[in-house]
């Protein structure tokens, strides 16, 4: 049924906004954070979502290419922020190289706050949605009363 | 279906259960890059759809991008102005429709029982 299927639309954007989210977090908790397993800071993460059908059986990636079916979101990449570290003259520092500088990651937690603003809001277009098609389904089942 | 007026309530919610599918998709691709709104003219299709004849489904809809719309520096177009407009007005529309449909079943239903409902 079709409606059924604008549930796992829905649902697909949330997931989508959740993880952004998780991603956006990890930056902020890792704004000082001057030692990874991989060395150097850390990084600044962040997602790429891109447009992608929705719903695994074959069925209905079938239909989906018979009728140009809506699309659901997914993540598509999570980019590394490869741009240089900000150097820090902290010479008392353990991480510190040879001059005495320190290298943190170039996190601005406005711009993280920003965009976790931005999911937050977006999972709460994704709910609302999934509450009025919710809302339809259950109509139509008041017409088996 | 029923007669033909059940048959016409049947394609129009068909009509906007396929339209609140493309709003939910336009909202859930809200933060995705290059996406364009996706939508076709309700009041033409529904008019095509109301004119089949038959007790066949006609096709759904081919959805294309809306035009006019202000795009955003990643090439996204989506208004969630607009979605959100889009969704409650779908979801009156299937709402007043149920009722009639809820309203010819009932009678259906009283014709059924001889009148002592």
């Amino acid at each position: 049924m079709s409606l059924f299927n604008s549930l796992s639309v829905s649902a697909s954007g949330m997931t989508a906004q959740r993880q952004r989210a998780e991603v956006l977090v990890e930056n902020i908790a890792n704004a000082d954070t001057t030692r990874t397993a991989g060395g150097g800071p850390y990084r600044r993460q962040d997602v790429v979502f891109e447009a992608q059908a929705v719903g695994q059986p074959f069925s209905s990636v079938f239909q989906a290419q018979l009728d140009n079916q809506p699309k659901g979101v997914a993540i598509s990449q999570v980019v590394v922020d490869q741009s240089e570290p900000d150097r820090r003259y902290l010479p008392g520092h353990p991480d510190a190289d040879k001059d005495g500088y320190v290298s943190f990651p170039k996190v601005n937690p406005a711009e993280d706050m920003v965009d976790l603003m931005s999911a937050s809001r977006s999972y709460q277009a994704n709910v609302s949605a999934i509450s009025a098609v919710k809302e339809m389904i259950n109509r139509s089942m008041d017409l088996f009363r | 279906m029923l007669d033909p007026t059940t048959t016409q309530l049947d394609r129009y919610l068909t009509l906007v259960s396929q339209r609140q599918k493309l709003v939910a998709s336009n909202i859930a691709n809200a933060d995705t890059p290059g996406y364009q709104t996706q939508d076709f003219d309700f009041e033409a299709q529904l008019h095509a759809a109301l004119q089949a004849s038959g007790d066949s489904t006609p096709a759904p809809p081919l959805a294309s991008a809306v035009p006019g719309l202000r795009v955003k520096n990643d090439g996204n177009n989506v208004d969630l102005d607009r979605e959100a407009r889009l969704l409650s007005e779908n979801a009156l529309r299937f709402n007043m429709a149920t009722n009639f449909l809820r309203s010819e079943l009932k009678d259906l239903h009283m014709a059924i029982q001889g009148g002592s409902s």
